[in-house]
């Protein structure tokens, strides 16, 4: 497995970082930011859509800062899974994260960029010579999709990372930016649905950092997360939830690993809220309807049927969980 | 207790037919245990515990004959395996490891149709790229090669038609990785796409074009590679069954994911001899077919075993990849290296083959089994591989542990256009036997009596035969069941666990050696060789091909060496790389190195302990039958103080002929019928054992997790604890991988959507139960010490368990 060759830039400040990709824009030249490493390099290995540049943020410094209200993009997964300060919703979904190894190099911000997955893109070069390529890697031959074929719209691979959705309950916000200047939007709209946009990041921007609302620190929550194996694997779907405890009206769900992005569900939640509270028949309605209104599709490894069922338990699960 | 099908040898007329053969069923037997002439089993006290297993009875089948010379010294102790050092210090050389001066790259050029005839290559562009240095495709290698003589299908490189996506089309060599990459897509290649096969249900319908074509003896125009029929017994017993129960399975296919991804390196040395270094369980089939492809004769060939990153059946397969850099290195006068990626570990496979099982049995009114009547439809995917012989072993490995009333088996093995399906550990044995165990748990639940009581009503006993044919030696399956089930507490927990618990049982039955060493007849050449040289110094060397592929084989040689010589183990260098200094030896498969290779090493070390104790009767002035060896010394028996030093004896000895050389061979006893197909399955004796598993069920997300499990193993004896121990956990990890994650996962279109680590879900350290892990040892007549195989047995049985627990 040999990457492709590639330029790798190592900027030292964050201007300097955004200035290089301002430099590389104007020259027409393509780029990838690199954190961790832990998805883009893999991908490079298979051939997934190299580019010629490689920009790293690994010796940027100040951009791994940890605190409840404000995590850089350069913070190592693994400094998440302890409780030093850390939201605890965060610290369970981090804790789930592939495995001990992976979490040493993986980073906060290359989790929430992670590239979409589907088990017709993330394969080897002769493979996926093989099915004629897909739409996501057609290495210009305008390949169709293979999950759903005769549409070349729509890239369907899914989105599976772990903290998204916990970080989507807790209100986040994050700090985008790049040689035009810095923005802040809620994470909730950071993702775009198309697995190969997957979200708003302009070319040459990157996340900078996720910033908590004071009253995140106040939520409690639960992150169920169905894999085959409790290491290494990708989540197959994943559930988070959180409230302001004792506040019903407060309740916020999201979804993750089940479409192209990780998504909150608030008319779920307003459905089943504006029928009354009602203890476990309350929760096992709001399950039912996540469950309905998320469309995963046949691209990884349990089959989509499976996962969509699994959707209501794991919603029922984190909801009893977080009320615990 | 009382009635059961007997299946003893005896009855009237003659035991030979007139050209000589034996009558099946009529053989020769080793000291008779039970049954003989007695037609029903005879009642056996359950409380029975043989001495070796902690009891005060002495064995069955008396003492044994290694026992005369046991001193000791290392069988029977825990002791790390003698490579171990060099492993965990990371200086064991690997396939990759190998670094000759000015090698090169060799990469392989992979077709992308699953079925297609190649009408032309053009290679102009490719010679043209600047540092490659050879090319080579199908027209280099006319030469066919298979791991079995009687099914040779393979190509070095496609010469026709490639059979699955992956299949081998050319090859390049060239100064560095990314040029041989980038040749590959220089390559000019007409196509003409054919209709390919993925279901094996379609295999045995007429296509248009058959995968292979094999002449006259072809199936119509089928895909069938292999049918087999067998019936044996009295058919009618099934007739008017008591209880009965039918199965009808669908098994994924699964990888053995050995660590180490398939590296060759080929080098033409300054004589014009071929030197192959490859991580092959098997390098004498690999010496065999490189000498067929390359048209040298084999004296030319050095075939230099690495250390093995695991095997479990997947490298005991001679590979096209390692005709290709023979090839390459040829062409291009360098040492060629070709290293795999671990999709093409997936492409080459030889994994467990899908397969379509159906397992109908019945039982009479006083539970005995009266019938299995077995179906299997397995899917071999592009070659014939191991196929031949899977498709046996899929049905007569279920001939035991239990006396069947009559046994009925039909099989096929088709070619479909996937990746070749091989041998993996348990070999062929695996899927049916899930499927059976799990049967008879559905006749106890019919029956409404206790699995493990169904089972022990209906074991075969030692020194008993299958209906089969084949000749059953030790077992100890009765005090492993026995075992398992005071182990993990059966009675309290068998259907009283609240929901989402449960606890099962499965049995298993496996090879101890295959009888037929596939390419010689047993009865003119042995099936294991070991050669043994000491010197002055007073180190043993020992030569032997056996491959240790992990499984400990060499620390069990050197352990047999040392237990005889009564020499610590640290004296014992075991010499199995090179085919040069080492006797052809069948390698590692079928579970046959402890067996063979360890009784082979006896009878070599045995002829030194003569010659020592010969150059002490010189000395000493008493007969060899009154000295002892031990301890590094030999003295007189009954006074230890008159005695001479090992060293001594050994320079005595060696005084008109410098070192001391022996060479012993190990060939099994004539077995088994004379029916179609009887030596398929042979052994010269076969392992048993039980395990019982405990499982959490998620009920509602159906997440099964083994909790724990009582695995009980008939191994003879234990020559290594600590390595059978080792081998049964081992064997825990990769069943449950079957049984709960692991499968090959072929898509809508016929690809293989699975081929990397992440998505071909090995189970995790978490996954893993706690095993408890119990050796049986049954003491077997002909084992080394009595010892059996612990490498495959083990892990037929995890499947029914935890099966039959959810």
């Amino acid at each position: 497995m040999l990457m492709p060759p590639f330029t790798l830039h190592n900027p030292t400040t964050v201007e300097e970082a955004c200035t290089l990709a301002g430099a590389l824009l104007e020259k027409g030249e393509t780029f990838d930011w690199v954190a961790g490493g832990t998805d883009l390099l893999p991908n490079y290995k298979w051939h997934l859509n190299p580019k010629p540049h490689v920009i790293s943020l690994a010796r940027i410094e100040g951009v791994d800062t940890l605190s409840l209200h404000e995590i850089g993009c350069m913070a190592r997964l693994c400094d998440l899974t302890v409780e030093n300060g850390i939201h605890p919703l965060i610290v369970e979904a981090a804790g789930k994260v592939a495995s001990t190894l992976i979490r040493r190099n993986a980073t906060l911000g290359g989790n929430l960029c992670l590239d979409t997955r589907c088990f017709w893109y993330n394969q080897g070069e002769d493979w996926r010579r093989s099915i004629d390529w897909c739409h996501k890697a057609d290495c210009g031959t305008g390949a169709d999709c293979r999950v759903i074929p005769n549409q070349n719209t729509l890239c369907v691979a899914t989105y599976q990372g772990d903290i998204a959705p916990t970080l989507m309950v807790l209100d986040a916000e994050v700090h985008l930016i790049g040689p035009n200047g810095l923005r802040v939007i809620p994470l909730t709209e950071f993702y775009q649905l198309d697995g190969m946009k997957k979200n708003v990041l302009e070319e040459g921007e990157f996340l900078l950092k996720v910033t908590l609302s004071k009253e995140a620190a106040g939520r409690s929550g639960s992150y169920q997360k169905l894999r085959v194996r409790d290491s290494w694997d990708f989540p197959e779907a994943g559930v988070a939830a959180s409230w302001i405890p004792g506040d019903v009206s407060s309740l916020q769900i999201a979804t993750t690993a089940v479409e192209s992005i990780p998504r909150c569900h608030p008319e779920e939640v307003s459905a089943v809220l504006g029928d009354g509270w009602d203890g476990m028949k309350s929760v096992k309605a709001l399950a039912a309807g996540v469950r309905k209104s998320v469309q995963p599709v046949n691209n990884t490894s349990l089959p989509p049927r499976y996962r969509k069922s699994m959707v209501r338990v794991l919603t029922k699960r984190a909801v009893e969980k977080m009320i615990d | 207790m009382s009635g059961g099908y007997r299946q003893q040898p005896g009855g009237s007329g003659p035991t030979t037919r007139k050209d000589g053969k034996r009558v099946a069923g009529k053989q020769a037997f080793p000291p008779p245990g039970s049954g003989g002439s007695k037609p029903k089993m005879a009642t056996r006290d359950l409380d029975f515990i043989p001495e070796s297993v902690g009891g005060k009875e002495p064995q069955p089948a008396g003492s044994h004959i290694h026992d005369r010379v046991r001193t000791g010294t290392s069988v029977g102790k825990e002791m790390p395996l003698v490579d171990s050092n060099a492993k965990v210090t990371g200086q064991a050389w690997y396939g990759d490891d190998v670094r000759l001066p000015n090698e090169v790259i060799g990469k392989i050029l992979r077709s992308p149709h699953h079925y297609a005839r190649i009408k032309s290559i053009d290679t102009t562009r490719v010679e043209a790229l600047p540092g490659v240095l050879a090319v080579a495709t199908g027209a280099d290698s006319p030469h066919r090669f298979g791991v079995l003589p009687v099914t040779k299908d393979e190509h070095a490189m496609a010469v026709e038609k490639v059979r699955h996506v992956g299949d081998l089309v050319a090859c390049v060599a060239a100064i560095d990785e990314s040029t041989a990459l980038e040749a590959l897509n220089l390559f000019d290649i007409e196509w003409e796409i054919l209709e390919p096969v993925f279901d094996p249900k379609k295999g045995l319908e007429d296509a248009d074009e058959p995968i292979h074509w094999r002449g006259k003896y072809h199936l119509a125009k089928t895909n069938v590679q292999k049918r087999v029929f067998q019936e044996f017994g009295d058919r009618s017993l099934v007739e008017k069954p008591h209880a009965e129960s039918h199965g009808k399975w669908k098994m994924a296919g699964v990888h053995h994911g050995f660590t180490e991804p398939h590296a060759v390196v080929a080098h033409w040395d300054p004589n014009g001899r071929l030197q192959l270094y490859t991580p092959q369980q098997v390098p004498h089939y690999t010496h065999r077919a490189l000498s067929t492809v390359l048209d040298v004769p084999m004296h030319q060939i050095n075939v230099i075993r690495t250390f093995v990153g695991g095997g479990f059946g997947g490298k005991s397969d001679p590979f096209p990849h390692e005709m290709c850099a023979a090839i390459l290195s040829r062409k291009s006068g360098r040492p060629v290296r070709i290293t795999f990626d671990r999709e093409e570990v997936y492409w080459i496979n030889r994994g467990r083959h899908p397969s379509h099982i159906e397992v109908k049995m019945t039982a009479d009114e006083d539970a005995r089994i009266s019938g299995f009547d077995i179906d299997a439809l397995i899917d071999g995917g592009g070659f014939a591989s191991f196929g031949h012989v899977t498709s046996y072993y899929n049905g007569v490995l279920a001939t035991a542990p239990y006396e069947l009333g009559s046994f009925h088996y039909t099989g096929a093995r088709v070619w479909t256009n996937k990746p070749a399906s091989g041998a993996m550990r348990g070999h062929g044995a695996v899927n049916t036997r899930c499927a059976v165990e799990v049967g008879l748990d559905e006749m106890a639940e019919t029956m409404q009596v206790d699995p493990i009581d169904l089972r022990l009503a209906n074991l075969l006993p030692p020194h008993s035969r299958t209906i089969s044919g084949f000749r059953i030696t030790s077992n100890g399956m009765r005090e492993a069941l026995e075992k398992v089930r005071t182990g993990s507490n059966w009675d309290e927990k068998f259907r009283k666990l609240p929901l989402g618990k449960g606890i099962g049982i499965g049995c298993g039955f496996f090879i101890s050696g295959s009888g037929l060493p596939i390419h010689w007849d047993p009865n003119r050449f042995p099936h294991a060789t070991v050669h043994m040289q000491v010197d002055m110094d007073g180190g043993v060397t020992v030569h032997t091909g056996a491959a240790d592929i992990g499984q400990g084989s060499t620390t069990a040689v050197a352990q047999v060496v040392s237990e005889v010589l009564a020499l610590p183990i640290e004296m014992i260098h075991v010499r199995s790389h090179e085919s040069d200094t080492s006797p052809v030896d069948l390698g590692s498969y079928s579970s046959r190195v402890t067996f063979m290779n360890a009784n082979a090493a006896i009878r070599a070390a045995l002829e030194i302990r003569e010659q020592l104790l010969n150059a002490a009767w010189e000395m000493l002035g008493y007969h060899p039958n009154n000295l002892v060896l031990n301890d590094r010394r030999i003295y007189y028996k009954h006074d230890p103080a008159v005695g001479v030093s090992y060293l001594k004896a050994l320079h005595k000895a060696q005084e008109d002929k410098g070192a001391l050389i022996a060479s012993g061979a190990y060939r099994s006893p004539p077995m088994g019928g004379v029916h179609k197909g009887a030596a398929a399955g042979l052994a010269p004796a076969y392992s048993f054992s039980a395990y019982v598993a405990e499982v959490d069920v998620d009920v509602e997300t159906g997440i099964i997790r083994c909790t724990n499990v009582w695995a009980a193993h008939d191994c003879g004896k234990a020559l290594n604890p600590l390595a059978v121990k080792g081998q049964i956990i081992g064997s825990c990890h990769m069943g449950l991988g079957q049984v709960l994650s692991e499968q090959m996962v072929y898509g809508r279109t016929g690809h293989l959507q699975n081929a990397n680590l992440l998505d071909y879900k090995i189970p995790s350290v978490h996954e893993m139960p706690h095993v408890e892990p119990i050796i049986i040892e049954s003491c077997d007549p002909e084992g080394p010490f009595g010892a059996k195989e612990a490498g495959e047995g083990p892990l037929l049985p995890i499947l029914p368990a935890v099966v039959n627990a959810v």
